[in-house]
């Protein structure tokens, strides 16, 4: 039976996924996608980004809850629903043989007419800057070579939705914008796209939206600009610490701090405060007290990587 | 109107597997064969008719290997398919996992037959004559279809359980090595070999594809067909049954 909510063509509630019935991937984990929209999925290695990725694809069935694509249920229309997504994995996929081969064998696959896909075949080696390397085999190119095929190589078919994990990794930046840039044409046009990322500066240029995930939870879920907003007034201290204890020296900055997101890695923490003086004035005087010494203390205006650390900080710390 | 998913994954096999070391282990290997154990035991096998007689009777022998080597061939293609990562690509596309499954399956099948086609057409120019009947060859290619299946549901099998690449190459030597020669491709089987060997023998599916094939060519099945026969279809349906179960069953993962 077909069910979504108005307007969404990914919904998404209490979704829980285990792998050999222990190991939890995903933990109750609800939202919605609406159409054109470009949503995007924020989280660490192991936060299960590409497991959400993988039940939203079809490739695994969920554990527990409820998920419709396209307004179908994955599990009796699995096939329908994959007719009209696109998924640019995370790691390498391609087939022995030249670029041109490798869009020539996806067009047959996807059934795209002989016309239509030497004329899109065409386009896309030109858009991506592949002419030179179009009839080296796949496997014998660069990273970011590799990268531009497998992203250029997914537009040779129509689709509703392109899930897309991770897709920038390797490339270059002017390559990276122009890759954003063709996203933001493709939702203006009314492609629905799930995007993955660890760069929150990509999540910042193209999403409307971000949902920040950690340990199979979404911990937070808004605009950019809402998200951003939840700290607004909030500054960021920077701060690298040589010599000493640096992981004591965090844990009672964090004690004597209410109020503050201390996030501590090795011997430097990004704290997100509303009080950088005071902040910066228990660093000091934490130092003195403990004999340690700052190599760096910056101060800056918050950015959505400070915003997903925050999430992830205030999580951690109950 | 739109062309069978099967279809669309099979052209994409044949594309992707007509690279010069598929064709080497597909063709070449046993052209090889053909040709150097042909002339090789041809002259050291005293049979009335000499070296010509030993290639005929080779023939149908090297036809047989066809489906062997385009099951490894199959198993190699699912290998690399999850090793590379299309394996994924391709099950989040419109594709079922059956079909995805038989795909590979006919692509098997169908490099078997038109490989023992060029065994036969090369048999035929080494040798300068062969005779055989509409019913022998059919007899012939529908057990090395039958053949292919078996094999290439085995190395599916084995290409969906085995999680190293080494392990995988290193058993599909094995396999190899073992089933083409302790199967009568290329000496009948005989009461005085070794008693390990004659079990080999007895219960290589090799054996019965090459039997069966070798009778088509003679006109005559032999005896043994009524149980080989038989039992062959058996262990097919047993070993596709086990080789769907364990790839439905396996972790599709992004790479």
């Amino acid at each position: 039976m077909e069910r979504s909510i108005a307007g969404q063509v990914i919904t998404v509630e209490n979704l829980r996924h285990t792998y050999d019935g222990k190991h939890l991937a995903l933990d109750g984990v609800t939202f919605g996608v609406s159409k054109g929209e470009v949503f995007g999925l924020l989280g660490k290695n192991g936060a299960g980004k590409t497991t959400l990725i993988k039940a939203l694809t079809t490739l695994i069935t969920p554990t527990s809850g409820t998920l419709r694509i396209l307004g179908l249920d994955p599990l009796h229309h699995g096939q329908d629903i994959r007719r009209r997504i696109g998924v640019v994995q995370q790691g390498e996929s391609f087939d022995f043989a030249t670029v041109e081969g490798n869009f020539n064998i996806y067009g047959v696959l996807w059934g795209v007419p002989r016309k239509v896909r030497m004329q899109r075949r065409e386009e896309l080696i030109k858009a991506f800057g592949l002419q030179e390397v179009r009839r080296q085999r796949a496997f014998d190119l660069s990273g970011g070579q590799k990268r531009r095929v497998q992203v250029a190589r997914e537009m040779m078919h129509d689709m509703d939705i392109l899930f897309l994990d991770e897709p920038t990794t390797g490339l270059d930046v002017i390559m990276r914008r122009e890759l954003l840039d063709s996203v933001k044409v493709q939702a203006h046009r009314g492609l629905t796209v799930v995007f993955t990322t660890h760069n929150l500066e990509e999540a910042d240029y193209v999403c409307d939206r971000v949902a920040v995930i950690d340990e199979g939870k979404i911990l937070a879920m808004d605009t950019v600009e809402n998200l951003k907003r939840l700290y607004r007034g909030k500054k960021t201290v920077e701060v690298t610490l040589s010599g000493g204890d640096a992981a004591a020296f965090y844990d009672s900055l964090r004690a004597g701090l209410v109020g503050s997101d201390v996030k501590a890695d090795g011997n430097s923490a990004v704290i997100l405060t509303d009080d950088p003086k005071e902040v910066i004035q228990r660093i000091i005087e934490l130092s003195q007290a403990k004999g340690v010494q700052m190599d760096w203390l910056n101060v800056r205006k918050n950015t959505l990587e400070d915003v997903f650390i925050g999430s992830v900080t205030k999580k951690e710390q109950g | 109107m739109e062309v069978p998913g099967i279809v669309k994954l099979m052209y994409r096999n044949v594309m992707v597997n007509v690279d010069p070391g598929t064709l080497i282990i597909l063709i070449g290997l046993p052209a090889m064969y053909l040709v150097f154990f042909g002339f090789g035991f041809g002259a050291m096998i005293p049979l009335p008719g000499g070296t010509a007689a030993y290639l005929t009777f080779l023939t149908p022998g090297i036809m047989s290997v066809q489906c062997l080597m385009a099951g490894t061939v199959g198993g190699s293609m699912l290998w690399a398919d999850r090793r590379w990562g299309m394996l994924a690509q391709l099950l989040v596309g419109p594709f079922t996992r059956l079909q995805y499954l038989l795909g590979i399956m006919f692509t098997s099948l169908l490099f078997g037959l038109v490989g023992a086609l060029v065994m036969l057409m090369g048999a035929f120019l080494i040798i300068g004559s062969l005779q055989i009947t509409l019913w022998g060859a059919l007899t012939a290619f529908a057990v090395i279809a039958l053949g292919s299946i078996f094999f290439g549901s085995l190395m599916l099998l084995i290409a969906g359980l085995v999680k190293s690449n080494n392990a995988y190459n290193s058993i599909q030597i094995l396999i190899l090595f073992v089933v083409n020669f302790a199967s009568t491709v290329f000496y009948s089987f005989s009461g005085g070999l070794p008693l390990p060997i004659q079990v080999l023998f007895q219960v290589n599916p090799l054996t019965y594809v090459a039997n069966v094939a070798r009778g088509g060519f003679e006109g005559v099945l032999p005896a043994d067909v009524t149980w080989q026969l038989p039992l062959l279809v058996a262990e097919t349906i047993v070993v596709l049954a086990l080789a769907t179960r364990v790839y439905v069953k396996s972790d599709i993962t992004f790479v």
